[in-house]
């Protein structure tokens, strides 16, 4: 094995123990790339750093991250999105699990907003994560569901993996967002019979609101109050949605519907005031900031696994799989879901991809149905610690006393889930491939 | 040195036929340059995003990081606004014309002189030969077709559209389909039949108008640091010039023989409507393009020069093409 | 020695704290841009280049500035599996490499940003779109500059980091 390759393997264990050893984040991304870039192939690569900087920071389609999170902070600070999940809880009456349910049908919604990574976990976790824990859930439950529900946005269009999906296999945009509906909704199935069969099996992780507290608010008076907090979050995704579908805006534009709606509900909730903006404004800067700062300094470490050639080590593992078309099927998921434990998305799919297509072109496999296995699988990645994106996002946000334990133990199931998921998509691949064919797209 | 171990960064995402793979492509070209100097050079490819973003290469060549990109030269229209013409121009030129302006007709040097002093070398690597106008959800009868109209059209072609009242749009290519299909905008630019049809847009709109004025044709610049290009010996420097001109035929036949194929295609199985805008319409892009680019070529010494000596070229070639090659396509098929 | 370490991270801290409270609100900018953008054209057919363009400027500038001051009010992520159940004195170890390493990183990626930032100044960048926002390198000049302060942040974060070990105090600030 070559010594960059070699290095290359170094810097993911280096990685990890940085990580492991509670350094920052974006400081281990940031130093591992420099330490073992520079071992590999000197100073003059990193030249390349302020391009990649650049584009990470003036990438349009990002631009849906920081509208999210405002949308997100102000529905918070407003105490909107609190009040909504709390009368949701009290509605569901004695099921287990009910407010569970709410933020899986959240995350479907926004999800068929937006498409961009942290966006929907980050504006999820600030909507939703104190509230349920306030109402006595399992805190790993609690981000479990808030990670998965989040990440649906990957899968449910329009989403940011099958736009770059469709360039890379030579499907077009519109294909994939159709495959992808039946398998998102599929994914959000599962995720709701399991908080169904958890608040059979675990009620203590995910109670309802207690029956004391319910009996004294009468069915009239929640009749009101459902009526009066869950319409203005509904018309805020109707803007958002309706903008998309209405062809008001594009996906990732629709997001200002979002941003500026939510200012436009605190108005007429009454609670507006110049520091609820205030705190608002401050409260979304430092949140996108944060996304932003592990996706800047990720740039070091994607630059120096390049430039030592670490696709390479892709390259050498897969001239070792055994044939057979569902050999290479199989290869392929194992090999994205690891990758996805040390390496973001887009890069993943840019070191793999590429490999696999020619075989699965010449074997005359449908791509679409690829694709959407690839964006399942993608999907997985972004929850698999250590690093998964959303584990991160959710953590930056969450209150002090949720550890990044308490998220890893949360996203185990879901983590399951998305198998399952993924297996029934590669069993029936009609999932996928029915709805392209019947609207001929 | 007797070996070199090149990168090459591409301004188009992996995957991308004709931008980066298939014959006559930039990985094309890596290989075919490897296969002619017997391995002397190699060259390593990195599609948009692999090694850096999609616009990144001119800085990255002339920072001498990598030593070659594939990309539009227009696309540096913000760093040096005459590029755009070794790209192509509103009502420019074909592929032969333009080639021709290029090899024989001075457009070489005067390239030559725009780069050298950034310490950069280009040579022409492809052409998509000529492009469609673009997809409209709507027909286009008069110029008041136009007014208010939201199009997705980048460059110098947005102005002339904007002067006549379209609202210009700026949108990354993967969000065309969603915004054209939901009606956001109301027409979209790309780039020719089997590209669009990648893209999906045949299912966003059914109008899809020709004449291509806006880009006649369309130069694939391999951009080379000016370093390492003198770096070469003659003879593997021969060997890069001969494989970007190789690829330079090679890719724009693969075109002609695809969309033919492709558009074909859209029109009997998508319903597609292909349609060539009409002559008062095109009569008034042209004269709202003779603005556009006198406004811009007095903007800049460099762009009057460029701009100058491309349309005297192209006034000479035009009326020998009006006495060959005109005559020649209304010959009965 | 150790007075004028409090007293120079004291006075980074604040520095990026005012500098991130007047930059916090580019975001409520973006928001308005963006919405604007969306509904005047939807509404009156009226779009500008320019206009769209600033949208992502504005994103750009946010999020450079939001890092120091994202750091400043105690916004980073870490994996605090094994961190949580280190001793205090450790995890202050741990936290003054982290912050060291934090400024080296940022001082670093800075001084990269000079050389692009000059390529651009040279030839006088602007957009690539007619009516777009000229002036690109200024744009690309608050690289630099924000990387810069992030240092500035890490060398107070360090400063502060390494006042609490070495003075262990009952109630540290
Ligand atoms: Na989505
Ligand atoms: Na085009």
């Amino acid at each position: 094995m070559p010594l960059n390759e070699i290095l290359a393997l170094v810097m993911i264990g280096a990685f990890f123990l940085m990580l492991l050893g509670g350094i920052p984040v974006a400081v281990c991304l940031g130093v591992t790339g420099f330490v073992f870039g520079y071992a590999g192939f000197g100073p003059f690569l990193f030249t390349l750093l302020p391009a990649r900087v650049f584009g990470v920071i003036t990438n349009y389609t990002l631009l849906a991250l920081p509208l999210f999170i405002f949308m997100g902070i102000m529905l918070e600070k407003s105490k909107i999105a609190e009040e909504l999940l709390d009368v949701i809880g009290f509605a569901m009456g004695g099921l287990r699990g009910g407010m569970a349910l709410a933020i899986i049908l959240v995350g479907v919604l926004m999800g068929a907003a937006s498409g961009v990574v942290g966006a929907t976990v980050v504006t999820m976790g600030l909507i939703a994560l104190g509230p349920v824990l306030k109402r006595g859930y399992d805190t790993g439950v609690a981000c479990g569901v808030i990670c998965a529900s989040g990440t649906l946005g990957q899968i449910i269009p329009p989403s940011l993996v099958l736009i770059l999906l469709a360039d890379i296999m030579g499907e077009s945009v519109g294909t994939l967002f159709a495959a992808a509906l039946f398998p998102g909704l599929l994914l959000s199935g599962l995720f709701i019979a399991y908080v169904l069969v958890l608040g059979l099996l675990n009620p203590g992780a995910l109670p309802p609101i207690p029956a004391a507290e319910r009996a004294a608010l009468s069915r009239r008076d929640l009749a009101l109050k459902l009526l009066r907090v869950v319409l203005p979050p509904i018309a805020l995704i109707v803007a958002v949605l309706g903008s998309i579908i209405g062809g008001v805006a594009a996906p990732t534009e629709a997001a200002s519907m979002g941003a500026l709606g939510s200012i436009v509900l605190a108005i007429l909730s009454g609670r507006f005031s110049l520091p609820v903006l205030r705190d608002a404004v401050h409260g979304a800067f430092i949140t996108s900031a944060m996304v932003f700062l592990i996706l800047i300094f990720a740039q070091p470490f994607g630059l120096a696994f390049r430039g030592l050639g670490g696709e390479n080590l892709v390259h050498d593992a897969f001239g070792m799989v055994p044939g057979g078309l569902n050999g290479q099927i199989l290869f392929l998921m194992l090999l994205l879901f690891v990758l996805g434990f040390f390496l973001e998305w887009i890069e993943i799919s840019y070191i793999a991809l590429p490999l696999f297509l020619p075989i699965f072109m010449n074997a005359g496999v449908d791509m679409a149905w690829i694709a959407i296995l690839v964006a399942v699988n993608l999907q997985t990645s972004f929850l698999t610690p250590p690093f998964g994106w959303a584990l991160f996002f959710l953590k930056g946000v969450a209150p002090p006393q949720v550890t990044t334990g308490d998220i890893y133990r949360g996203v185990i199931p879901f983590i399951l889930l998305q198998l399952l998921g993924l297996l029934m998509v590669f069993t029936f691949p009609g999932l996928a491939l029915w709805l392209p064919n019947a609207i001929g797209w | 040195q007797s070996s070199f171990n090149w990168k090459m960064t591409n301004a188009y995402g992996p995957g991308s036929p004709f931008y980066v793979e298939g014959p006559g492509s930039p990985i094309d070209f890596c290989k075919k340059v490897e296969a002619m100097s017997d391995g002397r050079i190699t060259i390593q490819h990195f599609a948009a995003g692999e090694l850096i973003p999609a616009l990144e290469g001119f800085d990255a060549v002339r920072s001498g990081a990598v030593e070659m990109n594939a990309a539009n030269a227009y696309f540096w229209a913000g760093k040096i606004p005459a590029a755009q013409y070794f790209t192509t121009v509103p009502f420019g030129m074909n592929f032969q014309g333009m080639n021709a302006w290029l090899y024989h007709g001075g457009g070489m040097a005067l390239w030559d002189e725009l780069y050298e002093p950034l310490g950069l070398k280009a040579l022409p690597m492809g052409n998509t030969g000529v492009q469609m106008t673009g997809w409209f959800r709507d027909p286009i009868e008069s110029v008041a077709d136009f007014q208010n109209l939201k199009m997705r059209i980048p460059g110098l072609a947005g102005k002339v559209y904007a002067a006549l009242g379209v609202d210009v749009k700026l949108l990354p290519g993967g969000e065309i389909f969603p915004a054209l299909e939901r009606g956001v905008i109301d027409a979209a630019e790309f780039v020719g039949p089997y590209q669009d049809r990648r893209l999906g847009l045949q299912n966003a709109a059914k109008y899809y108008y020709t004449t291509g004025w806006h880009e006649p044709s369309n130069v694939t610049e391999l951009l080379m640091n000016a370093e390492a290009w003198a770096s070469l010996p003659a003879d593997l420097q021969e060997i890069v010039k001969t494989a970007a001109m190789a690829c330079n035929l090679e890719s724009h036949t693969w075109c002609e023989a695809n969309n033919a194929e492709a558009l074909r295609d859209l029109v009997d199985n998508y319903g597609v409507q292909a349609q060539v805008l009409p002559d008062a319409v095109v009569s008034e892009l042209k004269a709202a393009t003779d603005t556009v680019l006198a406004e811009f070529a007095a903007q800049d010494e460099q762009v009057k020069k460029v701009h100058d000596a491309f349309m005297a070229f192209k006034a000479e070639h035009q009326a020998w093409a009006g006495v060959s090659e005109k005559p020649l396509y209304g010959l009965p098929g | 020695m150790l007075p004028l370490i409090k007293t120079l991270s004291d006075g980074a801290h604040g520095t990026v704290r005012v500098i991130g409270n007047i930059a916090a609100w580019t975001g409520l900018a973006l928001v308005l841009l963006v919405a604007f953008n969306v509904l005047s054209r939807y509404l009156f057919s009226f779009g500008s280049v320019a206009l769209q363009e600033a949208e992502w400027h504005l994103m750009a500038v946010a999020a450079l500035f939001g890092m120091s001051y994202g750091l400043n009010q105690g916004g980073e992520v870490r994996v605090d599996i094994a961190y949580a159940r280190f001793p205090p004195r450790l995890q202050l170890a741990v936290d003054l490499i982290g912050n060291l390493l934090m400024a080296a990183v940022a001082l670093i990626i800075a001084w990269l940003c000079i050389a692009y930032v000059s390529a651009s100044y040279s030839i006088n960048e602007g957009s690539p779109d007619p009516g777009g926002l000229g002036y690109r390198y200024l744009l690309k000049a608050t690289m630099p500059v924000a990387f810069a302060l992030l240092a500035l942040q890490g060398l107070a974060m360090t400063g502060h980091s390494l006042l609490a070990l070495l003075h262990p105090h009952p109630n540290k600030s």
